[in-house]
């Protein structure tokens, strides 16, 4: 037992000597997660305001022009220019002066103050397919309120008791992430990134680097085990991107006021089970790649792209081909992406999040369990 | 248990696939030698130390490390056995002492002996004073003597040492030498292989490994003396190529090669060859500074006449 303290204790300080030598690998893992949770949170946003609207008002009246105004007046919508036909729409789709068109029919007013169901339409350029969506959405809403609003106003003046009535206040709301901040969304599947970039490509490369030294070679016939060695590398990597996560948690809750509604401890265990996993693919590709130039270009498309891409972070799972999705269930960092966002945005627990748990134990499990055997196999040629 | 041998094989085999990389060795070293391992690349060696240091498994045969089945309990073998390569297997961005430290750990060296036996390895290895230098910055002598450090930091009774002074300068490899005499005079057995045949001459015993085949062991005398069956003759010639090409050829002369410097010939003991008859032979065919001398054959020569034999 104390043998095995000592085997595992000298490649746990060895690690740690090897990043404190080596500025840049330090600089990847440290300050490499604040720039880039900086990078992301300042630079992504999916954020829509001010999409640049053209009106084509064919009533002209109080009431339409009122109609108008709470769009304008709204942060979302900009009324950029007014347009007397449907084909000035054209061109200003055309041109990119503008996103969306709002086109309100002639006999608006009158609709609306016989209590009758007005109708506006409403285009939206579709070339952007992200904006579209929220523009769409937020009209829908706005329509909603101001629709709302006007039958309360018809009501009001018809001397009619509306609060009897009850489903007249407008209720819009978004769940989670109320101001449909996208920094807010963005901060905890950071998290899942991040963590994958640093795991992966560092066990990747740290392996592949003591096969060229020979220390590989010099390690097997010592009595150091396998799998003491993959402990002692495994170690100061959970260690590391432990600190990444608590840095990207203390960053995300200070600078951006991501809430943390739920369990702290689920994140945690969902975190070190992600590291595992994450670790588990580092060593698989240090089992395969011949070069640390390999590694390091492999690690970061396994890494970067699939967690970037196929876990959510970035798109809705949901809207991304089934075959994709299919796909992604090959790489952890789509349940690290859940459950982060479960805890953070949802206050979820174990209660909800224990699938995605298990998904990740018996990913990590497996992907560690096939990179040991893979890694003794090309060792013992 | 003292009186066993350090090693002792029987029938070892070891295939890939359908190529035999060791085919049914025998081998016997004593304890306290420094046993030589010789053979041309890819003729078993490094696969023979690997089945020996516990981390391959045969295909067939037996194979007892100093005294213990290795072949199924190389647990109990690798703590006491030491292994350096010719790549050292030093971590170049750790210094002098932690790469000491490191092995110590590996090795589980008790803490309080630690201190003893890095200071004696600093010193064996004329390190003192360096400890902290980063390996990286050390020439290449520096660092082999501080792989042997390493290697030896928890004191094996044997060291396998897999070709430990390729690209090292001559002047080092002598230094090296030195200390595995005195690692040797310590009681250490040394299993070395190496394609220097100036070190194999230095060896206690020896053993010629040729395509997976033990084809000649004894002492470095015995095998010059038992094993030759050919004169040598050394020829000095400032064109040694062409004259290299030229004695390829030539009759009653088996095997031409560069030794050093000069060019080594040589020819079946009963071929009536002298050494005036080639030199008159190459001022003839131009090489006019040719200068020939019959000479006792080196290691290399019954190197060389045994793989050619065996060819």
């Amino acid at each position: 037992m104390n043998a095995t303290f000592s085997r595992v204790g000298a490649i746990v300080i060895k690690e740690f000597k090897h990043l404190t030598r080596d500025p840049r690998t330090l600089a990847a893992v440290v300050i490499l997660p604040v720039i880039q949770l900086l990078l992301f949170a300042f630079a992504i946003s999916f954020n829509v305001d001010n999409v640049p609207t053209i009106v084509v008002d064919y009533d002209q009246t109080q009431t339409s022009r009122d109609y108008v105004r709470a769009y304008d007046g709204s942060t979302f919508f900009k009324v950029v220019s007014h347009g007397a036909s449907n084909s000035e729409v054209d061109a200003a789709f055309d041109s990119n002066t503008a996103s969306v068109a709002i086109i309100i029919p002639a006999g608006f007013e009158r609709t609306i103050n016989t209590g009758g169901q007005a109708q506006v339409g409403v285009l939206i350029d579709g070339s952007e397919p992200n904006s579209a969506k929220i523009a769409k959405a937020y009209s829908v809403a706005l329509n909603q309120v101001y629709n709302q609003s006007m039958t309360a106003q018809w009501a009001d003046s018809q001397g009619l008791d509306i609060s009897g009535i009850g489903g007249l206040q407008p209720r819009l709301r978004t769940w989670y992430n109320p101001e449909q901040n996208s920094t807010i969304f963005l901060i905890p599947g950071l998290m899942a990134v991040i963590i994958a970039i640093v795991t992966v490509q560092q066990t990747a490369v740290t392996l592949v680097r003591e096969r060229t030294l020979g220390t590989e070679e010099q390690l097997r016939v010592s009595p150091m085990r396998r799998v003491e060695l993959m402990i002692g590398k495994l170690l100061p990597w959970t260690l590391i991107a432990f600190i990444d996560v608590a840095l990207i948690v203390f960053l995300g809750m200070a600078l951006f006021q991501v809430p943390l509604r739920g369990d702290p401890v689920v994140l945690a265990l969902g975190a070190v089970l992600f590291v595992f996993a994450s670790l588990g693919m580092g060593l698989l590709i240090s089992a395969v790649a011949p070069s640390a130039e390999t590694a390091n270009i492999v690690a970061l498309m396994v890494a970067f792209l699939p967690s970037f891409l196929l876990s959510g972070f970035a798109f809705p799972l949901s809207q991304i081909p089934v075959v994709l999705q299919g796909v992604s269930y090959l790489f952890p960092a789509r349940f690290m992406v859940t459950i982060s966002r479960g805890v953070f945005l949802k206050g979820s627990g174990l209660g909800e999040l224990w699938p995605e748990l298990l998904a990740l134990a018996i990913y990590a499990t497996v992907v560690v369990l096939v990179a040991a055997k893979l890694y003794g196999r090309k060792a013992s040629r | 248990m003292m009186n066993q041998p350090a090693i002792e094989v029987h029938g070892l085999t070891k295939t890939f696939g359908s190529f035999t990389a060791v085919d049914g060795i025998d081998l016997v070293v004593p304890r306290g030698q420094i046993f030589g391992f010789l053979g041309p690349n890819g003729s078993g060696k490094t696969t023979t130390i690997r089945m020996l240091t516990g981390t391959l498994r045969p295909k067939s045969g037996s194979a007892q490390v100093l005294g213990t089945d290795v072949v199924h309990h190389p647990d109990q073998v690798k703590p006491r056995i030491g292994y350096m390569s010719q790549k050292f297997s030093l971590f170049e961005d750790l210094t002098v002492a932690e790469n000491l430290k490191f092995y110590a750990g590996v090795y589980a060296v008790p803490a309080a002996e630690f201190a003893s036996r890095r200071d004696y390895v600093l010193e064996m290895a004329d390190l003192v004073g360096r400890e902290n230098e980063l390996t990286r910055n050390l020439s290449v002598g520096w660092r082999q003597r501080l792989a042997l450090g390493a290697a030896t930091i928890h004191e094996p009774e044997l060291l396998f040492l897999d070709e430990p002074t390729s690209g090292v300068d001559p002047v080092a490899r002598r230094q090296f030498w030195d200390l595995l005499y005195e690692l040797a005079a310590r009681g250490v057995t040394l299993f070395v292989t190496t394609h220097y045949m100036d070190e194999a001459a230095h060896c206690n015993e020896l053993a010629f490994i040729y395509r997976g085949r033990i084809i000649a062991e004894g002492s470095p005398s015995q095998l010059r003396n038992e094993q030759m069956d050919q004169r040598i003759f050394d020829i000095a010639v400032s064109n040694s190529d062409l004259a290299l090409e030229y004695l390829t050829g030539t009759d009653g002369i088996d095997e031409a090669y560069l030794s050093g410097a000069s060019l080594h010939a040589a020819g079946s003991v009963d071929s009536p060859l002298s050494a005036d008859a080639i030199c008159r032979r190459l001022v003839a065919a131009g090489f006019t500074d040719a200068v020939v001398v019959e000479v006792e054959p080196t290691i290399e020569d019954v190197f060389v006449n045994l793989v050619s034999r065996n060819r």
